[in-house]
């Protein structure tokens, strides 16, 4: 038995708890219970829990309260509330607070079975996210995440700022990062979402060592960045938005870099190149990958061309 | 540094002026080296190494070195000004560390300055005798991370001046007669628009800078932020006592990370100095200020979408009214002006509105900054009155079309802009009348081109850029723009259809008159323009599958005209598929199957013997009159 998921059961009035453990503990779910907010605590305090069922309404520490101690200490664990005043008011603020779901008082077996389910799933597919996440990217990084949504938590506006210095550490934003930051912020991860897929500065793809962009301004246009993009392409075998296979390069293009003086434009990383042709092109990137395609004499002698023009 | 007071501002000048005046016994010389994003990614930084390590190892005395941003004339950096005690002033250009080395030996050492590095004297140019610097009255002049040099250069004079001497209503009456116009491309007048949002009732106002430069071919608010950051502070500040705003935003690009260092630098020295935070200069009044760097939509230059920005939500933007001056950041009263605008307010409070209006017309007064660029000889950043002619513009301050090309068109005012053609550049450049040439004066992109710019290539390329920064909130700019594209995509791959040409402009019509806001309302601008003034392109795509420009690859072929060809060789080295034959001195052939229109043998040619042709055309190259790249070419192509 020891080996279900652990649930613990928070409730003022005992034969809540009695009957939550009968009818979850039938299905092979390992359930203690606490009388209170303060046992709550304490006991979650020694012992990990998967799942916490907490009431709201309780005498000295109240559910809102313990749900906010879980979230800021135990953010691992799920927890549903179990209400018999199931108002809008109350329901919108726990759900702020990152719930997972509730069950209504009185409850039928079947509905706490069916919530109990769906709310194990969901701690499970969460955790095994966020081992994908530790595979990908090092604690370290997770703790420095953490830390900059804890500076921007109390701000206006923070969302944008936080996925910007996110991006810089993790150097992408994949949805266990937009999720973390959701849950840091109190946005919902749909919203986070819609922020990233729509401004063209985050990508939700990994980027290479070395991040190419190249202008596709007006005054670059002009003055032929075309040919330039064609040969990278060619060269690398990817295209705009694409990493190559061996993660060196990844290729962007920017609205306008405004160095128009120097057009046609390219930066790499962060060193801005101007004037650039197609070989020059080529150049330039040989210096960070020198393995990529040697410039043939053929580019050499459209050099030597240019400069008689 | 501590807090400033009025004094102490005054007290700095006289220090800077007494420290820096170039005299006997202190500093015979003053090496600037500038270094804007433009001069360092041409090499400044190496440049400027360079004449240290040599200074030190020649160990030579009184030379003062200092960085400055951008000299304006981006095409020759990295420029170097040299200043010496009672002699000249030199600029020397497109400069590397061997050449600096060079001209620390000759000039700095043996007193003989090396002039084939040199610019003429600036009487001499042009370029820059036909400006007159308002805006840029600093850039290049100064270092932008010192703000002692700035308020060596009247810094914060301004603000003092308006914060102890002045009200609100007077604030906006001097910025009001002025006639000072918002210079991110609307053109609506600055002291107006304080006027709204002063006499909204609210504890909290929001005094706002857009620093989202988006229009591609536009740099000059880049240029003055990263060379001349506090003059935007001190604008927003004495904007803030005149709406009565104690809480400011500078909305810049993620991709100028120059300028938001320098802003931010420019930012603390503020504080630090009491210029900004807590009761300013002793005055009484707050104003704190905060940088928002945008994250990539050209949209959120639209002021609602940039407000919706800043609350950190998608930047879309939502209909007017209630207008900004009433319900804009968070809902609160807010006020949102341009870089380049905000640049110019502190000279209109310290000279007055009639000094303002000295230059310019009635109705548009003042300077405006342009970003010359594209196939021009001078390109870079210029500043001019308003209401001198376009040609003066492009042909004597730019110096006119580069290399052996021809002038085309010159566009305006980026993606919401247009081209206007060479008979037009006689238009004075007031914010009226470029309008009625169907371009805009937007936030002053000029991108200049020559007969090798295909016009249905160019109005494609405009609304790739509009379809694909369409944010998506109302059809007529959602789906009008994308249709848009595909008729013109399908003209330049030679799927054209007579009726093509009609519809493009009725819709474009109707997407100017339903879009929500400016974007989708100006998207259609490129095309209008390009099918009013060069009608005749679009015909020639069309009816004769023929891109005289020879950009658009399946609508042109390339032959090489014996007569004319000396066999040099020169195409056929340059030919990347190897699809030139001929023997020296001997007329080359271009083997049409392996031809990949690349242009490469076109540009080589010195002698102007490869010929633009129809897809396919076989036929005598006399019989279809000369394409792009000769005289009146456009008329006798379609006879």
């Amino acid at each position: 038995m020891a080996a279900g998921p652990k649930i613990l059961i928070v409730d003022d009035e005992i034969v809540v708890i009695k009957s939550a453990r009968r009818v979850l503990e039938g299905e092979g779910y390992n359930v203690e219970g606490a009388l209170g907010g303060r046992e709550a605590l304490l006991e979650i305090e020694q012992n990990d829990y998967d799942l916490v069922f907490t009431d709201l309404k309780m005498p000295e520490v109240d559910g809102i309260t313990l749900i906010r101690w879980i979230r800021k200490n135990r953010p691992s664990t799920g927890i549903v509330i179990i209400t018999g005043y199931p108002s809008q008011d109350t329901i919108k603020e726990a759900l702020g607070l990152g719930i997972i779901d509730y069950v209504p008082k009185p409850f039928t077996p079947a509905v706490l079975l069916d919530v109990t389910r769906r709310a194990v799933q969901w701690v499970e597919g969460e955790k095994a996210e966020e081992a994908k996440v530790d595979e990908e990217f090092p604690p370290a990084m997770a703790v420095e995440l953490d830390r900059v949504i804890h500076e921007y938590r109390d701000k206006p506006g923070a969302l944008i700022p936080v996925l910007q210095r996110a991006q810089e550490i993790v150097g992408y934003l994949p949805p266990v990062v937009q999720k973390r930051i959701g849950r840091g912020l109190n946005i919902p991860p749909a919203e986070v979402h819609s922020v990233v897929s729509f401004y063209s500065f985050f990508t939700m793809k990994p980027r290479g060592d070395h991040n190419i962009r190249v202008c596709l301004g007006t005054a670059c246009y002009v003055r032929g960045i075309e040919g330039v993009l064609g040969k990278i392409k060619d060269a690398l075998h990817i295209d705009i938005g694409d990493t190559t296979g061996d993660k060196k390069f990844s290729l962007e293009g920017v609205r306008c870099l405004g160095a128009c003086g120097l057009a046609p434009v390219m930066v790499v990383d962060q060193e801005t190149f101007g004037s650039i042709t197609p070989k020059k092109a080529l150049e330039i990137l040989g210096r960070y990958a020198p393995a990529v395609v040697a410039p043939g004499p053929r580019e050499e002698v459209e050099e030597t061309v240019e400069k008689e023009g | 540094m501590s807090r400033l007071t009025t004094d102490d501002l005054q007290k700095i000048k006289q220090k800077y002026k007494d420290e820096f005046t170039l005299r006997e016994g202190g500093y015979r010389i003053k090496v600037t080296v500038h270094m804007g994003t433009c001069g360092i990614a041409a090499g400044a930084r190496e440049v400027m190494d360079a004449l240290m390590d040599e200074i030190a190892k020649n160990s030579i005395q009184g030379i003062l070195v200092a960085s400055s941003g951008c000299a304006g004339l981006c095409g020759r950096e990295p420029i170097a000004t040299v200043e010496e005690t009672g002699g000249e002033t030199i600029k020397y250009c497109d400069l590397n560390a061997e050449k600096m080395r060079k001209i620390v030996t000759e000039h700095f050492i043996e007193g003989n300055p090396p002039r084939a590095y040199a610019l003429p004297p600036w009487s001499d140019m042009p370029f820059f005798n036909l400006q007159k610097l308002r805006v840029l009255r600093n850039i290049g002049l100064m270092d932008p991370e010192n703000i002692e040099e700035y308020i060596a250069r009247d810094g914060y004079q301004a603000a003092a001046k308006a914060l102890i001497h002045m009200t609100p209503e007077e604030i906006i009456n001097v910025v009001k007669s002025s006639g000072l116009r918002g210079r991110g491309g609307a053109g609506f007048p600055t002291g107006l628009k304080w006027e709204f949002a002063s006499k909204v009732q609210s504890d909290v106002k929001f005094m706002l800078c857009n620093g989202d430069e988006g229009d591609p071919g536009a740099f000059m608010d880049r240029s003055v932020m990263e060379a001349d950051p506090h003059s935007v502070i001190e604008g927003m500040i004495i904007g803030a006592k005149a709406i009565g705003s104690h809480n400011g935003y500078i909305y810049v690009r993620a991709e100028y990370p120059l300028a938001v260092k320098r802003l931010q630098m420019a930012i603390d020295k503020a504080v630090e100095a009491g210029l900004l935070g807590e009761n300013i200069l002793g005055t009484g009044f707050d104003f704190g200020l905060e940088i928002y760097l945008g994250a990539g939509a050209f949209v959120c230059g639209e002021e609602t979408a940039l407000m919706r920005s800043i609350e950190g939500k998608r930047g879309m933007p939502r209909p007017r009214p209630p207008f900004p001056a009433h319900k804009g950041l968070w809902d609160k009263p807010s006020v949102l002006n341009n870089v380049e605008t905000l640049a110019q307010i502190s000279p209109v409070i310290l000279k007055g509105a009639d000094w303002y209006r000295s230059l310019g017309t009635e109705k548009s007064s003042g300077t405006k900054v342009f970003a010359l660029t594209g196939t021009i000889k001078n390109v870079g950043l210029v500043e001019v009155p308003m209401g001198i002619p376009l040609r003066t513009i492009i042909h004597d301050v730019g110096g006119g079309i580069k290399k052996r090309g021809k002038f085309k068109a010159v566009q305006l005012g980026g993606p919401s802009g247009g081209c206007v053609p060479e008979h037009l550049l006689d238009t004075p450049v007031t914010y009226e009348d470029i309008v009625a040439t169907g371009a805009i004066v937007g936030s002053g992109g000029m991108v200049v081109m020559d007969d090798n710019t295909c016009m249905v290539g160019m109005a494609k390329f405009f609304l790739e850029f509009t379809a694909d920064e369409s944010c998506g909130k109302c059809p007529p700019c959602r789906v009008g723009t994308r249709i848009l594209l595909d008729i013109l995509t399908d003209i330049a791959e030679g799927r054209g259809r007579e009726e093509d040409i009609a519809t493009l402009e009725d819709l474009s019509r109707d997407i100017i008159a339903t879009s929500l806001c400016g974007l989708g309302q100006t998207a259609p601008n490129p095309v209008l323009t390009t099918i009013r003034y060069f009608r005749d392109e679009y015909e020639s795509h069309i009816k004769h599958g023929w891109c005289k420009a020879g950009v658009c690859r399946d609508l042109c072929s390339f032959r090489i005209d014996e007569k004319l060809c000396t066999g040099c060789g020169a195409c056929l080295r340059g030919c990347p598929s190897k699809a030139i034959v001929g023997e020296k001195k001997q007329p080359h052939k271009i083997i049409q199957e392996l031809c990949v229109h690349c242009r490469s043998c076109y540009e080589a040619c010195k002698f102007r013997s490869v010929k633009i042709m129809p897809a396919g055309y076989e036929g005598d190259l006399s019989e279809l009159a000369e394409p792009a790249g000769a005289e009146s070419s456009t008329k006798k192509g379609e006879a």
